[in-house]
C-alpha cells in the first residue's frame, strides 16, 4: 500500500516538474525511454574524514533511484547507479572521476563529497562536457567558477547543496538579531578547502554585524587532540566560537571547550548538519546554530514523504546530507525525462541533459528547488540548533533574496 | 601558557608510552615495526566496542584489549617477522610486512559496519566516535585557573607508573637481562642459553600490550576513536620521538615523547599551526645533526 502511495507521489512530482520544464525549453521525449537505462557515477567518500557525509548521501540517492525505478522509471528508462569511494582524497576522487568518465556510459555525475575534492574533479567534468551535479560541496568558487582562478563559468557543474556564502552569513545575521553578541573566534583547519573557505566567510561577515574577531586559530585537520588549539581560543573569553570544520572537529572542540569552561555560543557552517555530528556533540553541542539546506520535521510533502521513506528503509533518521543526495536524483531524473535523450548519442545525451536541468523547477524535500542562473542552488535557509541528543531544532527559516 | 605546558605534559605521556613499545622493538628485533600505530588503534577500538557494543565496565575492557594487543603482538611477530628473519631477510623485509599487517589491521576496522564480518568489533566504519560519557567518570578540577580533568591525570600516573615498571624489569629481572642479552649480540645470547626466539615473541607481546595502552588511554582522553588514530596522530611522531631520544632507548624515548609534545604546544602557541610541524621536526633535524645518534645517544652495547 505504501509503495503504491510512493510511487503515486513520486509520479506526480515529476510530472508536474515534467510541465514545469516544458515551459521554458520546449522538450518532451519523443524517442522512446522504455526499457532503456539512464546510468548515473557518484563520486561519494564513504571513507576518511568525508565518511560521516557521504554515506548518507549514498543512501539517499539509492533511496531515490529506487522509488523512482519502483514507480516506472523515467519515462520507462531505469535508472542504474554506480558509487564509488575516493577515500576523501582529492587524488584519489580524481582517479575514479577519470575511471567513470572514460567509462563513457554516464549520462551524468554526481558529487564528489568534499569542497578539496571537487576542485580536482568538477575541471575534469567540465573538459569532458559531462554533466556532474555536487550534493555536498558548498565551498567557494564550486559554481560557475569551476576552474577558478579562472573566472570563465562552467557550464556542465551544478551544485544542489547550499553555499556556506549564503548559510554562514545567514545564521550569523540571525544570531547577532537575537543575542548580539561583541566578540569571536574562529578555529579553522587551514589543510582543508572546506574550513578554510568557511573561514573567509566568518572573517568577511562578523564585521557586518558588530562582532570583533579576537583570533583566528588554524590547525591541521588531521589532528583530534584538540586541548591545546581550544585553549588558546577559550583564554580569549569570546561570545561566539565560529568553526567551520567538518567530520569529528565541530564535535571535539565544543566537547573540548565546554570541559574548559566556555559558556559562549558555537556557530558554524555545514559541517554541524548531521545527525552524527549532532550525536558526538552531545549536551556540549546542544544550542550549536548554523544554517541548514534542509530540516527533519519540515512537514511539506515533498520531505514528509522522503523523511518517512528513509526511516522505513534504513532504520533511522534521515539528514540533510541524504536530502541532498535524494534531492540531486529527483533533479536528474526530472531533466533526463524532458531532455528527449536518444540514448545512442552519449555525448549529445550529456549536453541535452545538461539544457533540462538548467529549467529545473521541481519540490524537493530541500523545498521547490530551482538553479540559480551560476547553476547553484536557490532555496529556503533553515537556521537549525542542536538539540543535545543528537538531533536539531528550527530556529528560523529565511527565505532566499 | 601553564595550561598550555599541562595540556603538553599529557600529550607527551602518550607519545612516550606510544614510543617505548616502538622503541623496545628496535632495541632488541633491529626492526621498526609500523604495525605498532595500527595496535595503538586496535587498543582504543577494542575497549570501545567492549564498553559500547557489548556492556562490559571499563577496567576489565581495557585489560582485555591489552591483553588482545598483546596477542597482536604475537600475531606480528609469527607472521610478519618470524618468518622473514628465518630466510635472513633483510630488515627493509620486515619494515614492509609490517606495513602490511597495519593496512590490514586499519581496513578491517573501516570496513567493519552493522552486518559485516566484524561487526562485532566495530560498527562505525570510517567515522569517529567516543567513550559514552557514563562509561567513565571524568570529573574536572579547577586548580590555580588550570583545568585538569580526571582521565588525563589518570593518564600521567599510568605513564609514569609504567615506566618505572618497566625499567625495573629491563634492569633487574631475568627477562629484562636476557632482553639486553639478545639486544647486544643475539648470537652470544644463544650460545648462552637464552630462547632468544622467546625473547622476540615477549618483546612483541609488551610492546604491543603498551602500544594498546597508549591507544586506549589516548581514545578515552584526549581524541575520538577511530580507524586513523593510530596513522594520523602517532605513526610519524612515534618515529620521531625515538629519533630523538636515541633509537632503542627507553629512557630516550620517554625524554623524546615530552620533548616533541613540548615543542609542538610552544611552537602552536607562539608561531601558530602553520608551523607546528616544521617547528617540531626542524628540531629533529638539529638533534640529528649536533647528536646524531639522539640525546640519550644509545650505542649498541648501551641499548635499552
Amino acid at each position: 500500500m505504501r509503495t503504491g502511495a510512493r510511487a503515486i507521489v513520486l509520479g506526480l512530482v515529476l510530472a508536474l516538474s515534467a510541465c514545469g520544464g516544458s515551459s521554458t525549453t520546449g522538450t518532451s521525449s519523443s524517442n522512446s525511454y522504455q526499457g532503456k537505462t539512464i546510468q548515473l557515477g557518484a563520486i561519494l567518500s564513504l571513507t576518511g574524514a568525508g565518511g560521516v557525509y557521504g554515506p548518507s548521501s549514498q543512501r539517499g540517492m539509492v533511496l531515490a533511484v529506487d522509488n523512482i525505478n519502483n514507480a516506472g522509471g523515467v519515462n520507462g528508462a531505469k535508472l542504474l547507479l554506480d558509487v564509488r569511494d575516493d577515500g576523501s582524497l582529492k587524488a584519489q576522487s580524481q582517479q575514479v572521476a577519470q575511471t567513470l568518465i572514460q567509462q563513457g556510459q554516464f549520462l551524468a555525475l554526481l558529487g564528489p563529497t568534499l569542497s578539496n575534492s571537487a576542485v580536482a574533479v568538477h575541471p575534469l567534468a567540465e573538459s569532458f562536457k559531462i554533466p556532474i551535479l555536487a550534493v555536498s560541496t558548498t565551498g567557494i568558487h564550486i559554481v560557475p567558477d569551476c576552474n577558478y582562478p579562472k573566472t570563465d563559468a562552467c557550464t556542465y557543474v551544478f551544485r544542489d547543496s547550499l553555499g556556506e556564502e549564503t548559510a554562514i552569513p545567514t545564521n550569523i545575521m540571525v544570531y547577532a538579531a537575537k543575542a548580539h553578541p561583541a566578540t569571536g573566534v574562529l578555529m579553522v583547519a587551514n589543510d582543508d578547502k572546506f574550513s578554510s573557505d568557511g573561514g573567509k566567510i566568518v572573517t568577511n561577515t562578523v564585521g557586518k554585524y558588530g562582532i570583533q574577531l579576537l583570533d583566528t586559530i588554524s590547525f591541521s585537520k588531521t589532528i583530534t587532540d584538540f586541548s591545546v588549539p581550544v585553549t588558546k581560543a577559550v583564554q580569549k573569553h569570546p561570545d561566539v566560537i565560529f568553526i567551520t570544520s567538518l567530520g569529528g572537529i565541530p564535535a571535539s572542540i565544543m566537547i573540548e571547550a565546554r570541559k574548559q569552561g566556555f559558556t559562549g555560543q558555537f556557530l558554524g557552517g555545514n559541517g554541524f548538519n548531521t545527525a552524527v555530528v549532532s550525536k558526538q556533540a552531545g549536551d556540549a553541542g546542544k544550542g550549536a546554530e548554523s544554517g541548514s539546506a534542509w530540516y527533519l520535521s519540515n512537514t511539506f510533502p515533498s520531505n514528509a514523504e522522503f523523511v518517512r521513506d528513509y526511516k522505513a528503509r534504513y532504520g533511522n533518521d534521515a539528514d540533510q546530507f541524504a536530502a541532498q543526495g535524494y534531492a540531486a536524483i529527483l533533479i536528474l531524473a526530472d531533466a533526463a525525462k524532458r531532455a528527449n535523450l536518444t540514448f545512442t548519442d552519449t555525448a549529445g545525451d550529456r549536453t541535452k541533459l545538461r539544457d533540462a536541468m538548467e529549467s529545473v523547477n521541481i519540490q524537493t524535500p530541500l523545498g521547490p528547488f530551482q538553479f540559480t542562473t551560476n547553476h547553484d542552488v536557490k532555496q529556503t535557509v533553515w537556521v537549525i540548533a542542536m538539540d543535545g541528543h543528537g538531533g536539531f531544532t528550527l530556529v528560523q527559516s529565511v527565505n532566499p533574496s | 601558557m601553564a595550561q598550555q605546558l599541562l595540556n603538553a605534559i599529557f600529550i607527551g605521556s602518550i607519545y612516550a608510552l606510544f614510543a617505548v613499545g616502538y622503541t623496545l622493538v628496535f632495541g632488541v628485533l633491529d626492526v621498526l615495526n609500523l604495525a605498532h600505530s595500527a595496535v595503538f588503534m586496535l587498543g582504543a577500538v577494542i575497549t570501545y566496542s567492549l564498553v559500547a557494543l557489548h556492556g562490559v565496565p571499563f577496567l576489565p575492557a581495557a585489560g582485555i584489549a591489552v591483553l588482545i594487543c598483546g596477542l597482536l603482538g604475537l600475531l606480528i611477530e609469527f607472521v610478519a617477522l618470524r618468518p622473514l628473519r628465518r630466510r635472513n631477510a633483510p630488515p627493509i623485509s620486515a619494515l614492509i610486512s609490517t606495513i602490511g599487517l597495519a593496512l590490514i589491521f586499519v581496513a578491517i576496522v573501516e570496513q567493519a559496519t552493522p552486518g559485516t564480518l566484524f561487526s562485532w568489533l566495530w560498527q562505525d566504519g570510517a567515522n569517529a566516535v567516543r567513550f559514552p560519557t557514563d562509561a567513565v567518570p571524568n570529573p574536572t578540577f579547577h586548580v590555580l585557573g588550570l583545568t585538569i580533568e580526571g582521565t588525563k591525570l589518570v593518564i600521567l600516573i599510568t605513564t609514569v607508573l609504567l615506566l618505572l615498571v618497566l625499567g625495573y624489569v629491563i634492569r633487574f629481572t631475568q627477562l629484562g637481562r636476557a632482553l639486553r642479552a639478545v639486544a647486544e649480540n643475539r648470537r652470544a645470547a644463544t650460545l648462552l642459553g637464552i630462547h632468544v626466539d622467546r625473547i622476540f615473541a615477549s618483546t612483541l607481546f609488551l610492546s604491543s600490550a603498551l602500544g594498546g595502552l597508549a591507544g586506549l588511554l589516548f581514545g578515552l582522553a584526549i581524541s575520538d576513536i577511530s580507524p586513523y588514530i593510530g596513522r594520523d596522530q602517532v605513526e610519524l611522531k612515534g618515529l620521531a620521538v625515538i629519533v630523538l631520544g636515541g633509537m632503542g632507548s627507553i629512557p630516550g624515548a620517554v625524554l623524546g615523547g615530552y620533548l616533541l609534545a613540548m615543542i609542538e604546544v610552544l611552537a602552536f602557541v607562539r608561531l601558530g599551526s602553520n608551523v607546528e610541524a616544521g617547528v617540531a621536526f626542524a628540531a629533529l633535524f638539529l638533534v640529528l645533526v649536533l647528536r646524531p645518534q639522539g640525546l640519550f645517544g644509545a650505542r649498541l652495547r648501551e641499548r635499552l
